[in-house]
C-alpha cells in the first residue's frame, strides 16, 4: 500500500505523476532546486522539499524520509536509470516505482543488453569483428567508435575497398573525440525507422506489451514527434515485434514499465534490437491513449506488489495517438536554444497537454529545453494528424521562440502525412521550410489597427476620405507593410477575411503573435529607435580642441558601425570617436599625443556599398 | 443648367459630378510631372499625407477644389483643373492619436508655387489650426511665390508673409509648428522650416536657401550647387536651420510622427456608442428635390444627420420657417438652426433666442442654410423686419460657441448673414453640390438692374446678368475662391460634422456677450 509518493524529478513529468497520485488519493511530494522554487510542479504537490540538485541521490532520499514518502517515482532522466539509487531507495525501505536495480544495471550496459537480447532470440544489428574478412561483410557497413555518440567517429562504408580508410579515419576521430580508438563494425541500415514497444511487468511474473510506438521523427537523436501505434507495419511484422519485446522482458524478469527500442530497416522489414529503457518514457502518453491505460497507475500498482489489473487479452488497442514535443529552441534559426520569459502561454483546449509552463514563467537553459507535450488522438492516423495540426495551431507561446511552428509545419507536411514516411535521419537531411510571415503579418496589421485606431465615431480608422472611396490603409512594419482595404461606411471592416482569433500582444510599437504555432514579432518602424548616425558623412571631426589619446585604426582598415576608431581627450573628458557605419577608413588625420583644433578632420570613413 | 429645361440634375447626379471632380483634383499634376517627381525617389504629396497620418486615419480635407476653374481658359475641363487644389493639400487627420493640421505642397503642380489662392488656402488652414489649437505640420516642397502673379501673392496683409506671422503667433500660443523639407524651400518659403519649432529635412532632396544657386551667381558670382548651398547635410550639421536629417520621405514622416509623439498628450476624444440615423446617409439624395423651387421639409435632412434621428425642437409652433432643435451628432450635443422657408420676423427672433440659448449652455451651433432671404415688402419693412434680422445677426456674430455651417441649398442676401455665412466666422463652412450663393438670385438681379436702367423688358440686357449670377453662384466658383472649406457629398455630411465637432469642441469657449440688440 503506497500512501505518499515523492517524484524525484521536475517539470511536466513530475506533474504527470502527481496527477495520477491525486486520482488515487496518494499524497505527493515534490523536490526542487533554487530556480524551481516557484515551479508548477512544486505548486502541484502537497509537500515540497528543497534539494541542491535533482541528481543528488542522498538529498532526494533524505527528502523522501523527511516528507514521509513511502515510494519514489523517478520520472525520466536524472536518477531514473541509476541502479545505485534504486537500490538505495529499496534499501531504505521505500518502494521504487520502476524495475529492479539488477535489470537497470544489465540493460544500462550495451554489450550486456545485446547479449540478453540474443539469448532471448531477439534480432540484433549484425556486427563484424575487425579480424574478419572484409569481403564477407554485407555492405554498407557502419564503422563507429565503441565509446562514441553524437555521430562522431562514424563512417558509412559501402565496399570492402573503402574499409581500411574508413576504419583509419574513424579511429583517428574516435581517438581525438573520446581518447579511445576502439572501433565497431556493424550493418548499416540506409533507411531506418525507430520502432519501440511499451511493456509492463509485475512481480507475479506477468509481462504484457502495450503495442508499438514510432519515434522516427527525430533530429540528431532527439525525438520530435512520436505516435502509437507505429503505422505502416504488416500485421505479421507487428506481431513479431510485440512477441520479441515480451520475450526479452520476460527473460530478464522485467518488472514495471519499460520500453524496448528497435531499428526497423524500411527496405527489408528486418528489425533489430537497439536498447531497453528501464523507465517511463517521455512519449508514454501516446501508448496510454492507444491502449487506454494509465501507465503511472499501473506502475504504482506494480510497485505496491499488486498484479497487473489486465492481461494481454484484456488490452484493447483503439485510437491512434500522436505527441509533439514543444522545445524552447529556434527551429528555423539553427535550432539554437531559447531562453526568456514566456509572457503569454496558451495551450490548446482540444488536446492532452502534459506541460509545466504557464504565462509569465522564466525559461532558463539550466534544464531540459522541453516545455511540454501536445498529445492528440483519433480513430485513425489521419484524423489524429489533423487533430495535431489543429492543436498546434491553437498553441501559442509568446515572449520566447519555441519549435511549435516547426512542429506544425512538419505535422502538415506530405512526408509526415505518409504513414511511416519519415525515417530517423530525415530531419537531418531535410530542412522544414520557414513559414511565410505574410499571413501572420496581415493579421498583425489588423490587430494593430484594431488596437490603435478608433473603431467607431467620426475619426474611426477606416480611411475615410471626403467624396471618395476610403483610402487603403497601410500598416507599416519594419520587415514589410500590409495594405488593408476598408469597406466604405462600415467601420473597421477589412477586406482581409481572416478571422482574428489568436493569442497576441499588441503595443504601440508592434505586434507579437503566434500563427500556426510560430511566434512572430512585427515591429512598427520608429524613428526614435534609429540612433545610428545618419549615413552620408563619414568624416569624424575633433569635437573639441584637445589631445588625441588613441588612434585604433589605420588607413585601409575595415570598420563596423559603432566601432571606436580613436579617442580624444578634451575638457578632462575622454570622447570616443565611433564609425558611423560599416566601411573602410580612408583617412587618418591624427596621431596619438597630437594636439588638435576644434573641427580638425581626424578620420574619414567610406561607407560600404549596400 | 437652364431653368427652362425643367430637367435639373438631381442631388445624386450633382454628387456624382462632385466625386469625379474631386478624383481629378486628387491626381495632382500631370502624369509627366508625377512621374518625374516619383522618379526622384519622392513620394507624391497625398502619399506623404497618408504616410504621415496614422494608418486608417480619416482626413478632413480643406478646400480640395481651391483654384478650380480660376487659372485656365473658362469652360475647358483641363483648364478648370489647371492648378489642382491650388497646389497645396490641407486638412486635418490623426497623427499618433492627435488631431493635426497638415499642409503639403504639391510640387507636381507648377512646382508647388503659390498662386494667390494657394496663399489664401494656406492661411485658411492656419486659421483652422489657430482656432482649434491643432498642431501644424508643413510638408514643404515648393518653389515659393508664383512670380507672374507676385502682386497678388506678396505684398498685402493676407499674403505670403502672413504664413510666417501665423507660425510665430501660433508657436507663441503653444500650438506646435513642425515642418519637413522634402524638396525646394526657396526664398520666403525658407521661413516655413526656419519658423517651425522642429524641422526635418530629407537628405539630397530637401533644400533651403533664401536665394537659390542662380540668384547667388547673379548677385555675387559665386557658383555653388544646391546641395552645398542649402542641402540636408548643410542645414543639419552646419547651419542648424533644421533639427533632423532624414534618409528619405518615409523616414522624414516617421521622424515627424516621433516628434508628434513627444507633444503633450492630447485630450482624449469622447468616443461613445452612438445611434446612427434611422435612414442611411445616401437617402439624403432623394430628400432634396432637384428644383430649388420645390419646397421640402428640412427636418428630413436633420433626421439623416443626427444620432438616432432624434432632435428636440425649440418653438416648433412659432416662426415655423426656421427650425431650431437640439440634437447630437456622433455623440456631440449640437444646436441646429435650419431654414425651412423664407425668414420672417418671428423666425429671426426665434433664431436669435435659440442662438443665445446655445451660447448660454455652451452648445455648438450647426447652421443648415437654404435661404433666399428675409421677407420683403411694405408690411414687413414697416413692422421692422430689419430690426429682427439684426437681432439674429447680432446673436450669430457674437456667438462664442463653435459654429458650423452647411449650405444645403440657397445662400442669398441677408439670409447668408443671419445663417452664419463666411463673414460670421463659422469654424467650418461647407456647401452641398446643389448649393447656390449670391447676393440675390440671378433673375432678381437682372430685374433690379433692368429696372434701374429702365430696360425692364429687355431680355438682351438681362441675360448676361443672369448668366453672370448663374456662374458665380455655383458652389465650385465659391469653393475655388475659398468662400467655403469645400463642396461636400451630402452623404458625407454627418461624418464630416462629427469630425468637425470633435475638433472644434476640444477648445474651451469664453463667456458670451453681445452687442446691442435693437429692440
Amino acid at each position: 500500500m503506497i500512501t505518499t509518493v515523492l517524484v524525484a524529478n521536475r517539470g511536466e513529468i513530475a506533474r504527470r505523476v502527481f496527477r495520477t497520485c491525486r486520482d488515487l488519493g496518494i499524497r505527493t511530494v515534490a523536490v526542487h532546486t533554487d530556480v524551481d522554487a516557484d515551479a508548477l510542479h512544486v505548486r502541484d504537490a502537497d509537500v515540497a522539499v528543497h534539494v541542491t540538485s535533482y541528481l543528488d541521490a542522498d538529498a532526494v532520499l533524505a527528502a523522501a524520509k523527511e516528507a514521509g514518502a513511502d515510494a519514489i517515482h523517478p520520472g525520466y532522466g536524472f536518477l531514473s536509470e541509476n541502479a545505485a539509487f534504486a537500490r538505495a531507495v529499496t534499501g531504505a525501505g521505500l518502494a521504487w516505482i520502476g524495475p529492479t536495480p539488477e535489470v537497470i544495471e544489465q540493460m544500462g550496459r550495451k554489450d550486456a543488453a545485446r547479449d540478453l537480447a540474443l539469448a532471448a532470440g531477439v534480432p540484433v544489428v549484425p556486427s563484424y569483428r575487425l579480424d574478419e574478412d572484409p569481403a564477407s561483410f554485407v555492405y554498407p557497413v557502419l564503422v563507429k567508435a565503441a565509446a562514441g555518440g553524437g555521430g562522431k567517429g562514424m563512417r558509412v562504408v559501402r565496399s570492402a575497398a573503402e574499409l581500411p580508410e574508413g576504419i583509419a579515419s574513424a579511429k583517428r576521430e574516435a581517438a581525438t573525440a573520446f581518447g579511445d580508438d576502439t572501433i565497431l563494425i556493424e550493418k548499416y541500415v540506409e533507411r531506418g525507422r525507430h520502432i519501440e514497444v511499451q511493456v509492463l511487468g509485475d512481480t507475479h511474473g506477468h509481462v504484457v506489451h502495450l503495442g508499438t510506438r514510432e519515434c522516427s521523427v527525430q533530429r540528431r537523436h532527439q525525438k520530435v514527434i512520436e505516435e502509437a501505434p507505429a503505422p505502416a507495419l504488416e500485421d505479421d511484422l507487428r506481431e513479431r515485434i510485440h512477441a520479441s519485446a515480451v520475450a526479452l522482458s520476460a527473460s530478464v524478469g522485467y518488472v514495471n514499465a519499460g520500453t524496448i527500442e528497435y531499428l526497423l530497416d524500411a527496405a527489408t522489414g528486418d528489425f533489430y534490437f537497439l536498447e531497453m529503457n528501464t523507465r517511463l518514457q517521455v512519449e508514454h502518453p501516446v501508448s496510454e491513449l492507444h491502449a487506454g491505460v494509465d501507465l503511472v497507475l499501473a506502475q504504482i500498482a506494480v510497485a505496491a506488489g499488486d498484479p497487473l489489473p489486465f492481461d494481454q487479452a484484456g488490452l484493447q488497442f483503439a485510437d491512434h495517438a500522436i505527441e509533439a514535443r514543444i522545445y524552447a529552441e529556434d527551429a528555423f534559426g539553427g535550432f539554437l536554444p531559447q531562453a526568456g520569459t514566456a509572457t503569454v502561454v496558451s495551450w490548446p483546449a482540444r488536446a492532452r497537454v502534459d506541460h509545466a509552463l504557464e504565462s509569465g514563467q522564466v525559461v532558463s537553459t539550466s534544464y531540459d529545453p522541453m516545455l511540454g507535450k501536445v498529445i492528440v488522438s483519433g480513430p485513425d492516423r489521419e484524423s489524429a494528424r489533423r487533430a495535431l495540426v489543429a492543436a498546434l495551431d491553437d498553441t501559442a507561446i509568446l515572449g520566447l521562440t519555441t519549435n511549435t511552428g516547426f512542429l506544425r509545419q512538419l505535422a502538415a507536411s506530405a512526408e509526415f502525412t505518409e504513414p511511416g514516411g519519415i525515417d530517423t535521419a530525415w530531419l537531418d537531411r531535410n530542412a522544414v521550410p520557414t513559414p511565410d510571415p505574410a499571413p501572420a503579418r496581415a493579421i498583425a496589421a489588423r490587430l494593430w489597427l484594431d488596437a490603435h485606431s478608433e473603431q467607431t465615431g467620426p475619426f474611426a480608422g477606416d480611411g475615410f476620405r471626403m467624396g471618395a472611396a476610403p483610402a487603403p490603409v497601410l500598416v507599416e512594419f519594419a520587415d514589410g507593410s500590409v495594405t488593408l482595404t476598408p469597406a466604405r461606411g462600415s467601420h473597421a471592416k477589412w477586406s482581409s477575411e481572416q478571422p482574428v482569433r489568436m493569442t497576441s500582444r499588441v503595443t504601440a510599437h508592434g505586434v507579437e503573435l503566434a500563427h500556426h504555432g510560430q511566434r512572430h514579432v512585427f515591429l512598427r518602424p520608429d524613428a526614435s529607435t534609429d540612433h545610428a548616425a545618419v549615413a552620408g558623412d563619414g568624416t569624424l571631426l575633433a569635437p573639441m580642441p584637445g589631445t588625441v589619446l588613441d588612434v585604433r585604426v589605420a588607413e585601409g582598415d575595415a570598420v563596423t558601425a559603432g566601432q571606436v576608431v580613436g579617442v580624444v581627450e578634451a575638457m578632462k573628458m575622454e570622447l570616443a570617436l565611433k564609425a558611423p557605419y560599416d566601411g573602410v577608413v580612408t583617412t587618418v588625420g591624427a596621431a596619438a599625443g597630437q594636439q588638435v583644433a576644434l573641427g580638425a578632420v581626424l578620420f574619414v570613413i567610406e561607407e560600404n556599398d549596400g | 443648367m437652364s431653368e427652362t429645361t425643367g430637367s435639373e440634375p438631381t442631388l445624386r447626379e450633382l454628387s456624382a459630378e462632385l466625386r469625379e471632380r474631386l478624383a481629378r483634383v486628387r491626381q495632382g499634376g500631370s502624369e509627366a510631372a508625377r512621374t518625374k517627381h516619383t522618379d526622384r525617389g519622392k513620394l507624391l504629396p497625398r502619399d506623404r499625407v497618408d504616410g504621415l497620418l496614422d494608418p486608417g486615419s480619416p482626413f478632413l480635407e480643406v478646400a480640395p477644389l481651391a483654384a478650380y476653374g480660376m487659372y485656365g481658359k473658362p469652360g475647358a475641363d483641363a483648364d478648370d483643373h489647371a492648378v489642382p487644389a491650388a497646389g497645396v493639400i490641407a486638412g486635418i487627420g490623426r497623427v499618433q492619436g492627435r488631431n493635426c493640421l497638415v499642409v503639403a505642397n504639391d510640387a507636381t503642380v507648377k512646382g508647388g508655387t503659390y498662386y494667390p489662392i494657394s496663399v489664401k488656402k494656406h492661411l485658411r488652414a492656419q486659421t483652422i489650426a489657430a482656432e482649434n489649437n491643432l498642431p501644424c505640420i508643413y510638408l514643404v516642397d515648393s518653389g515659393g511665390a508664383f512670380l507672374p502673379m507676385q502682386d497678388e501673392v506678396f505684398p498685402d496683409k493676407e499674403h505670403f508673409g502672413r504664413i510666417f506671422f501665423n507660425q510665430a503667433n501660433m508657436s507663441a500660443r503653444g500650438i506646435p509648428q513642425l515642418a519637413a523639407v522634402m524638396g525646394s524651400c526657396t526664398a520666403g518659403g525658407a521661413y516655413v522650416p526656419a519658423m517651425s519649432d522642429e524641422t526635418v529635412i530629407v537628405k539630397e532632396q530637401g533644400t533651403i536657401f533664401l536665394g537659390g544657386p542662380p540668384l547667388v551667381k547673379a548677385a555675387t558670382g559665386e557658383v555653388v550647387s544646391a546641395e552645398d548651398l542649402g542641402g540636408g547635410d548643410v542645414h543639419a550639421r552646419k547651419s542648424g536651420v533644421v533639427d533632423h536629417l532624414a534618409d528619405d520621405d518615409a523616414h522624414a514622416l516617421r521622424i515627424l510622427r516621433g516628434i508628434v509623439d513627444t507633444l503633450p498628450a492630447p485630450v482624449p476624444s469622447a468616443a461613445s456608442d452612438v445611434e446612427e440615423p434611422l435612414e442611411a446617409p445616401e437617402t439624403l439624395y432623394d430628400v432634396v428635390p432637384s428644383s430649388t423651387r420645390t419646397p421640402y421639409d428640412v427636418r428630413e435632412v436633420i433626421r439623416r444627420l443626427v444620432d438616432g434621428s432624434r432632435f428636440q425642437e425649440f418653438k416648433q409652433l412659432y416662426g415655423e420657417t426656421l427650425v431650431c432643435a437640439f440634437a447630437r451628432i456622433h455623440g456631440h450635443q449640437v444646436g441646429i438652426v435650419a431654414n425651412n422657408g423664407i425668414l420672417f420676423s418671428e423666425s429671426a427672433l426665434k433664431g436669435a433666442h435659440f442662438v443665445e440659448l446655445c451660447n448660454q449652455r455652451g452648445i455648438p451651433l450647426l447652421f443648415l442654410q437654404n435661404i433666399t432671404g428675409f421677407m420683403v415688402g411694405r408690411e414687413y419693412e414697416n413692422r421692422g423686419i430689419a430690426r429682427d434680422g439684426a437681432k439674429l445677426v447680432t446673436a450669430v456674430a457674437c456667438s462664442v460657441v463653435p459654429k458650423l455651417t452647411v449650405v444645403i441649398g440657397g445662400s442669398f442676401g441677408a439670409g447668408n448673414y443671419g445663417m452664419c455665412g463666411r463673414a460670421y466666422d463659422p469654424r467650418f463652412l461647407w456647401m452641398w453640390p446643389n448649393a447656390r450663393i449670391s447676393v440675390m438670385g440671378g433673375d432678381q438681379a437682372a430685374n433690379v438692374l433692368a429696372t434701374v436702367a429702365g430696360r425692364e423688358d429687355d431680355d438682351e440686357f438681362k441675360r448676361p446678368i443672369r448668366e453672370q449670377y448663374e456662374a458665380q453662384g455655383s458652389p465650385y466658383y465659391a469653393s475655388a475662391r475659398l468662400w467655403d472649406d469645400g463642396v461636400i457629398d451630402p452623404a458625407d455630411t454627418r461624418r464630416i460634422l462629427g469630425m468637425a465637432l470633435e475638433i472644434t469642441t476640444a477648445v474651451p469657449v469664453a463667456d458670451p456677450s453681445y452687442g446691442i440688440f435693437r429692440m
